[in-house]
């Protein structure tokens, strides 16, 4: 029995599919090839469906923009009676993925780092203990295995422009037991996740008030600042500002982690940085490991002279 | 009515602790390949999430809405340790679902054994828990809860209250911030971004001393395994481990050359 495979690309703009349903198609694609299935897409209707046929699906199942996402999926996965679902990465990951493998009677692995195809099953690797380790995972039930990927998992498969297939509109009833009263407003200006230069803090800070010098010297460098989890719970930063596994994957240049420890959890967030700075008062903390420059020194001292070098440079030209 | 608040909790290896076993090369496989051998010297916490989670359902208390909390872990018996903390914080009553046999890293299958106790109980109307466990990280177990009690879900808390007749809750989406309502029953998974929990009070203390949790046998809610995932093996990744440090007399002249090197690399651009 062959096994085919459906990816769910919720992830779309007006413009098109985002990179993580990109990434996903990818990956879906990489395991029907393997397993001899088919690549079933579901997309919004629009712009994202028909990327999602030049990106090679078999079939594209489309859905308004605004339908509700756990029975359209459902829908999508049973009339495509597909073995493997492959989520993008996003929200849908804690909302839906888990939620559709328990109504399919299925298995879910969430943040998969790696898919391995073990005759006409696959197995997935995770991340574990805030990345510090990972885990593989099998599938213990007939139903689908329902993953989604962690970032970079995936590449995008070449566009094939202007191929078209054939298309399957759902509509599914709503779940109107959960309603947005106030959407998230979509960030104005530049985002974490692009900019070039990230200066983080963590508690090594010592106090709230110093997260000033992050938004300082981000300032300086024209990067954007952010913060570990710790400084974010005790209210130091703000939730947008949070790199990390359940934060933001920042992929700058140089990355600046002040003050930070360098957990595992943190260091999910920003290790595909090309250069890690590393300003930490304890030589022992892991944050060196990770780290290509480190200065081992009070953040608190180091900061403000960074600032004062880096406006000295920036207005000399 | 009062409402009743469930809040599932369970303990962890101090994912702090395997960090640092992990960096310093020390985090060992045991020769099932399955788990770590610092089972017995990394200690046992609450995970974190869950204990936001118990705070979100104090802050719906101390909001002045009526209401019950009950603790609620699947384990074996050191379980309930996380069960003690829950009541010196402020919950009402424990149950633990004794379940030794219990694989840690399949979520579907706690998430049953959860929602079989929460049926046992029966009148619940809310059940918070942490987004994810800090030790598997996967976040299945809410969804999956949602789905066996079929109850509305919103995952990924920064704030939560209760409404006239559901709750509403701020969510931390990609996109930012998000407010949305929910009727009951609910599940909610709690983020850190709520922020630190309370520390239980001497008295809380003292009560929850006195308090023993209710027990439920696993084999009698659950029939069959529940289960959905197994985990084949768990290693350790390389870390790079090349680091250049910067010397200097002054933090001034180390500042100075930092950025000399960033630019050297080619990573700091017109500086």
């Amino acid at each position: 029995m062959a096994t085919d495979v459906l990816v769910v690309a919720t992830e779309a703009s007006n413009d098109g599919l985002a990179r993580a349903a990109t990434e996903a198609i990818g990956a879906g694609a990489r395991l029907a090839g393997a397993l001899g299935g088919e690549l079933w897409v579901l997309a919004p209707a629009g712009v994202a469906a028909s990327e999602a046929a030049e990106l090679g699906a078999g079939r594209v199942y489309t859905y308004a923009p605004g339908a509700e996402v756990l029975s359209t999926v459902t829908e999508a996965a049973q009339l495509s009676s597909s073995r493997i679902i492959v989520v993008n990465r996003g929200a849908i990951g804690l909302d839906v993925a888990a939620r559709l493998a328990a109504r399919l009677s299925g298995g879910c692995v969430l943040g998969v780092t790696d898919v391995i195809v073990q005759g006409d099953d696959i197995e997935a690797i995770a991340a574990i203990y805030g990345g510090a380790a990972r885990a593989q995972f099998r599938f213990v039930n007939a139903g689908p295995r329902v993953i989604s990927l962690a970032p970079g998992a995936g590449e995008p498969p070449a566009r094939q422009q202007g191929r078209t297939t054939e298309v399957v509109h759902i509509e599914a009833a709503g779940d109107a037991r959960v309603r947005v009263m106030e959407p998230a407003k979509a960030a104005e200006g530049p985002r974490l996740e692009d900019a070039a230069v990230v200066v983080s803090g963590g508690r090594g800070l010592r106090d709230g008030e110093n997260y000033g010098l992050i938004r300082e010297l981000a300032g300086a460098l024209g990067g954007m600042p952010g913060a570990s989890r710790a400084i974010v719970d005790d209210g130091w930063a703000k939730p947008a500002e949070q790199v990390g596994l359940t934060g933001k994957i920042v992929t700058p240049d140089v990355y600046f982690a002040a003050g930070i420890s360098g957990a595992s959890q943190h260091m999910a967030g920003c290790s595909n940085a090309r250069a890690i700075v590393a300003i930490n008062t304890d030589a022992t903390a892991p944050i060196f490991r990770y780290a290509h420059f480190g200065i081992v020194g009070d953040c608190l001292e180091l900061l403000p002279e960074l600032i004062r070098v880096a406006k000295e440079r920036a207005a000399s030209g | 009515m009062a409402m009743h608040i469930v809040v599932a909790a369970k303990q962890v290896l101090d994912p702090e602790g395997v960090n640092s076993y992990a960096l310093w090369g020390r985090l060992t496989v045991d020769e099932t390949q399955r788990s770590f051998t610092v089972g017995d010297v990394i200690p046992r916490i609450i995970n974190a999430y869950d204990e936001q989670a118990m705070e979100a359902a104090l802050r719906i208390r101390d909001s002045g809405v009526d209401c019950r909390i009950t603790a609620l872990t699947v384990g074996g018996g050191a379980a309930t340790d996380v069960l003690k903390r829950c009541l010196a914080m402020g919950a009402e009553d424990a149950v633990h679902v004794d379940d030794t046999e219990s694989d840690r890293a399949d979520g579907f299958r706690t998430a049953a054994l959860l929602a079989a106790a929460v049926r046992k109980m029966g009148d619940v109307d809310l059940v918070l828990c942490g987004r994810q466990g800090s030790d598997y990280d996967q976040g299945t177990v809410p969804g999956v809860l949602a789905e066996l009690l079929d109850a509305a879900l919103v995952t990924v808390a920064a704030d939560v209250r209760a409404t006239e007749d559901g709750v509403q809750v701020v969510r931390v989406t990609p996109q930012g911030l998000e407010t949305v309502e929910a009727t009951l029953p609910a599940v909610v998974s709690v983020s850190n971004e709520i922020g630190v929990a309370r520390a239980p009070s001497a008295r809380g203390m003292l009560d929850a001393r006195r308090k023993k949790p209710a027990v439920y046998d696993s084999a009698e809610l659950l029939t069959g395994a529940g289960g959905g995932v197994e985990v084949v093996r768990v290693f350790v990744p390389d870390v790079q481990g090349h680091c250049e440090m910067i010397e200097g007399d002054t933090p001034a002249e180390r500042a100075s050359r930092l950025l000399d090197a960033l630019a050297k690399a080619g990573v700091l651009g017109g500086h």
